[in-house]
């Protein structure tokens, strides 16, 4: 009988600490603790790739692999993204017809922002990202707004980038506002669920997969993800943002992808940008 | 044995006990995996064939009304699967040559196409309800 009981106690045990696991992974809106979840997310990274500073982590997969690191150092000598740069900054700096500009639709007129963004907008009860208040404002003063992907909208946001350069971002989630945190725990839900016929998540990529091959590619550590964003992409051959990428991957999954901007993907990045708190704004980049 | 040890053996037995019971659905896959559709294997005493459900619908009479029947029950998963975010690549691909194929008469074609697609949106449907209830377990602790 003492034997049985043992057994089941045991038994008892071991489904119990099961659900303790579960339920301190912060995975409803009572549970869920955003710096919990960056510190944790942080000590993944420094366990899996020991000796590489968390601040480099804003070069992606050039923090984690010195021979993409070698390449990627030549490839900076003469940046890629400089005339998008200039672009952006002339387009940036370009009247509406009605005579006002991008200055007068962001604080501090647009000048060293980017580590704001994405932020929780109470009175519209959203995330905002960059790109969509660039858009905002083209279309509150009469504009048309711009197409998500390329082109002028990823133009303008690397200028704003690059005015923010050095700036550690700062994503905030206001504490009297629970449809915040619910935004955050939706990005969240996102990054870690699988999808598509190829069942991979983003954290299969970005989180487990990091720096092991797929195919040819050595996929990027999620942490500071978006510190770069927009990024001339050797694939693209061009400049683009963040939800280009976004699209990208979950097609790559054999998915239909989400729209740039939809609800999901904004969730998504404001998960993202939180857990590259303390990082610094490094954008526009140049990867593979 | 001493009470320590004994909880610390049944801790460490239970999961691998737990996963000794092969379920159907388990041996129909692997038999699938290893030998392609239309093998013969047992479970449990009974004999069964590696055909999925809709494949088996497809070997229905090749006519118009049953390949209509099929393309329409395969469309309306996929969009149920497009309704939760979760709609794979292909099927609306396959919906659209299955309706060319019945276009041209071909209603084999079209059927077989249409079981191809009612797959695939039957499993992204099974895979949002299993992502639903598992994906914290990828978290980082």
């Amino acid at each position: 009988m003492k034997t049985i009981k043992s057994m089941l106690l045991g038994a008892a045990f071991a489904v119990l600490s099961q659900t303790g696991m579960a339920a301190e992974s912060g995975f409803t809106l009572e549970t869920v603790n955003p710096e919990a979840d960056r510190l944790a997310l942080q000590a993944f990274y420094q366990e899996r790739f020991a000796g590489v500073p968390l601040e480099d982590y804003v070069n992606g997969i050039y923090a984690i692999d010195p021979p993409s690191r070698k390449q990627w150092d030549a490839l900076e000598e003469f940046p890629p993204y400089e005339f998008d740069l200039e672009e952006g900054e002339e387009l940036f700096n370009t009247p509406f017809a009605n005579g006002k500009g991008y200055a007068d639709c962001f604080e501090n007129g647009g000048i060293g922002i980017r580590q704001n963004y994405p932020y929780w907008n109470a009175e519209q009860g959203s995330i905002k990202t960059l790109e969509q208040e660039i858009n905002e404002c083209r279309e509150q003063n009469g504009e048309q707004p711009l197409k998500w992907k390329k082109g002028d909208v990823a133009k303008i946001s690397a200028y704003m980038a690059w005015t923010s350069r050095g700036k550690p971002f700062d994503i905030k989630i206001p504490e009297n506002d629970p449809r915040a945190l619910q935004a955050y725990l939706d990005g969240k839900k996102f990054f870690y669920s699988k999808r598509g016929q190829l069942n991979l998540s983003c954290a299969n990529c970005h989180l487990q997969g990091s720096r092991l091959y797929i195919r040819a590619d050595l996929p990027g550590p999620m942490l500071g993800h978006p510190t770069h964003f927009p990024v001339v992409r050797s694939k693209w051959g061009e400049i683009g943002t963040l939800h280009r990428r976004y699209e990208g991957c979950h097609r790559d999954t054999r998915s239909v992808p989400l729209p740039p901007q939809s609800d999901e993907f904004r969730k998504l990045e404001y998960f993202q940008t939180y857990m590259s708190n303390g990082l610094i704004v490094n954008g526009p980049g140049a990867r593979k | 044995m001493k009470k320590a040890t004994m909880m610390l053996v049944a801790a460490l037995a239970l999961p691998v006990g737990a996963a000794q019971a092969e379920t159907f659905e388990q041996v129909f896959n692997q038999q699938r995996a290893l030998h392609g559709k239309g093998h013969e294997f047992t479970w449990q005493g009974e004999t069964y064939k590696t055909f999925h459900a809709e494949e088996l619908e497809a070997m229905a009479e090749p006519t118009q009304a049953n390949a209509v029947a099929l393309i329409e029950s395969a469309d309306a998963l996929r969009l149920q699967s497009a309704a939760v975010g979760y709609e794979w690549r292909d099927p609306a691909r396959y919906i659209k040559q299955a309706q060319a194929a019945l276009a041209e008469g071909r209603f084999q074609h079209a059927m077989d196409l249409a079981a191809r697609a009612k797959y695939q949106a039957r499993l992204s449907l099974a895979q949002q309800k299993q992502v639903d209830a598992s994906w914290y377990r990828a978290v980082p602790e």
